[in-house]
């Protein structure tokens, strides 16, 4: 059995390293759907899988048992993006990397207002949502252009977070945070153990993101930075240019944990014409991109919504630098313009798997890859891995069927 | 005047835009007659993002552009009657607590002419069936982004069909996540993932021209 799960995980491994390498696998390689429907398939609410390790683990399990899948890169983890945090630590390594989610357990210590969590701030079945927010000033930019790493840890987190509001909270909110990061980080090390078992291929997934976003998700606030892009755009460029430095160390540092690939989601891609994005958005991220794959990494970058109108931006990076993940934008167009330089993942809608028939689940797989899987270089996946709890289970089955037939 | 009204709005170019308008009124100007370019350059940048040219970012700016004028605006118009081409209650369905798709598409339907009730953020399916039933709108607008909104979206409108209200009012769902299928599901009458095109099927299902 175990050298039966060693070879499943090798077997696995192989097909995904041949797409991101740009190769042809044995076949096409799925990334599962994951989300709500993990704990509801074991009759667990969402606030328990996101405070009750024990349940949470158990609840992957018998998911990832039932609706197996080359790489379960939705089902796991339910902590929300916590990059702000990430740059607020980026001078200390060993400590940076570990706060890439923010488990529900963590955001109570914290007292942040950029998330709601389920049993917390919303219902029980809810699942923990990401808002954000405005914790920054128009004004302050000169701050965060001067000194990001001390603007950040000084004076925005104190006042997004109400348990670090002044240092004599924070000495016991640190304290705390460090308790529930070694908690999070021997649920990791379960899970790694239980992936193996499950014949998953481990792998230590590193992480960056766009300076961009990180000024719009958690420092401005998205409608503010728009404005601001309009109103300040020296400053809001310079301030993008400013946070390159700490996102490489954050991203950098998962150099000592062995990962080699870093996972980078997007948000405001979708929100700016070409001239913005060229302009505010994808020479800082290009930059990180790059950094990142000349250190030897390969990248996966999620693009949010629908990417078209920047498709081909993609491909002023280096052949081979990794993965596109497309939530909306249609993959085979993606393919024929990325074919032999960028690994495409994506293609499945969610709506389908949540509103359609199995029948029409495997006519639309197997026209899908009849187009995307010759040349290889593709990963099938949900455009957006959150499967909600009443998703029917026939319909993740049915998918994971129609790519046994035409994967 | 108007004209450069108009196309301030629809350049983008947000203090020539607000500095013009109070122009006009200072100068006697008919609040009402601005009111309604204001409404045509809304409809412009609408326009623009469905061909493709404008994106999510001049939607904001422009709904920004718009409320600033509207805020001295409107206040001179009070007294002689606004006319709405029809009601909306809007709510970010149970157990989504994001607002910005809602908001973007509230001032662009409020822009098009539309009454909009603005029922908040994580609403309750019960809380849907007490505004239809207060408010007696044409149309109900539903909004989520994340996945499992979808299926609040469903039995929301389950709910509205329980209280025998579902035929009485026409549904439209939005948000980043929807799609022909998710409509399929959940039972609405339109579905659109963007505030533009959202207003656009509004004025359909009302049966003004779009």
């Amino acid at each position: 059995m175990v050298s039966n799960a060693k070879e499943l995980a090798e077997k696995r491994l192989a097909r995904l390293m041949a797409a991101m390498n740009l190769e042809e696998p044995d076949k096409v390689p799925l990334a599962g759907v994951g989300g709500d429907i993990v704990p509801a398939y074991s009759g667990l609410s969402m606030y328990e899988y996101c405070y009750d390790s024990e349940k949470a683990l158990k609840a992957m399990e018998n998911f990832l048992k039932d609706f197996p899948c080359d790489w379960p890169f939705a089902a796991s983890v339910s902590g929300l993006d916590g990059r702000v945090f990430n740059v607020a630590f980026s001078e200390f390594p060993d400590i940076s990397i570990n706060l890439t989610f923010i488990t529900g357990p963590m955001h109570d210590v914290l007292g942040d207002k950029y998330y709601r969590y389920p049993g917390r701030e919303i219902s029980e079945d809810s699942s923990p949502q990401f808002i954000g927010g405005s914790f920054m000033e128009a004004d302050e930019y000169d701050k965060l252009i001067e000194d990001p790493v001390k603007f950040i840890a000084e004076t925005v987190l104190p006042r997004a977070c109400r348990n670090l509001e002044t240092p004599r909270k924070a000495m016991a909110t640190m304290v705390r945070l460090g308790t529930e990061i070694s908690k999070f980080n021997a649920m990791m090390m379960q899970t790694v153990g239980l992936m193996q078992e499950l014949g998953y291929p481990a792998m230590a997934l590193g992480g960056a993101y766009a300076p961009l976003d990180l000024i719009g998700d958690f420092l401005r606030g998205v409608e503010n930075l728009l404005l601001d892009i309009r109103r300040y755009p020296d400053k809001v460029k310079a301030a993008t240019e400013a946070l390159v430095e700490p996102i490489m160390n954050y991203a950098l540092a998962h150099k000592n944990i062995g990962a080699t690939l870093a996972f980078i989601p997007l948000h405001l891609n979708e929100y700016l014409s070409p001239k913005l994005y060229k302009e505010f958005y994808w020479p800082t991220l290009k930059e990180v991109i790059v950094r990142l794959v000349n250190e030897g990494f390969k990248v996966m970058v999620f693009f949010e919504g629908r990417h078209d109108a920047h498709l081909e931006t993609i491909l002023e990076l280096p052949k081979g630098w990794g993965v596109a993940y497309f939530e909306k934008t249609d993959v085979v167009k993606a393919k024929e313009v990325l074919k032999g330089h960028t690994c495409v993942m994506g293609g499945i809608p969610m709506g389908l798997i949540v509103g359609g028939t199995p029948a029409q689940i495997d006519e639309y797989v197997k026209n899908l890859l009849e187009k995307v899987k010759p040349g290889g270089g593709f990963i099938l996946a949900p455009g957006v891995g959150t499967a909600p709890r009443e998703t029917p289970v026939e319909n993740i089955k049915a998918l994971i069927e129609a790519v046994e037939k035409y994967g | 005047m108007l004209d450069e009204i108009l196309k301030s709005i629809v350049e983008m170019e947000e203090e020539e835009a607000i500095k013009k308008a109070k122009e006009y009124l200072d100068g006697g100007g008919d609040p009402q007659k601005l009111l309604e370019v204001c409404r045509d350059a809304m409809g412009e940048v609408g326009a623009r993002f469905e061909k493709g040219e404008y994106f999510l970012s001049e939607l904001i700016l422009g709904g920004e552009i718009f409320k600033q004028i509207m805020e001295f605006t409107l206040p001179k118009i009070k007294g002689e009657s606004v006319k709405k081409i029809g009601k909306i209650v809007l709510g970010t369905v149970k157990e989504d607590v994001h607002n910005i798709g809602k908001d973007i598409f509230k001032v662009f339907a409020e822009a098009s002419g539309f009454e909009v009730i603005d029922i908040g953020i994580d609403t309750p399916e019960e809380k849907f069936v007490e505004a239809v039933k207060e408010h007696k709108p044409d149309i109900v607008g539903m909004s989520c982004l994340i996945t499992a909104g979808v299926t609040s979206m469903k039995k929301t409108v389950d709910k509205l069909k329980e209280a025998g209200l579902r035929d009485s009012v026409k549904i439209i769902i939005g948000g980043g996540r929807v799609d022909e299928s998710v409509k399929e599901f959940t039972g609405a009458d339109a579905w659109a993932d963007d505030a533009a095109k959202g207003v656009r099927l509004c004025k359909q299902l009302i049966g003004v021209e779009g």
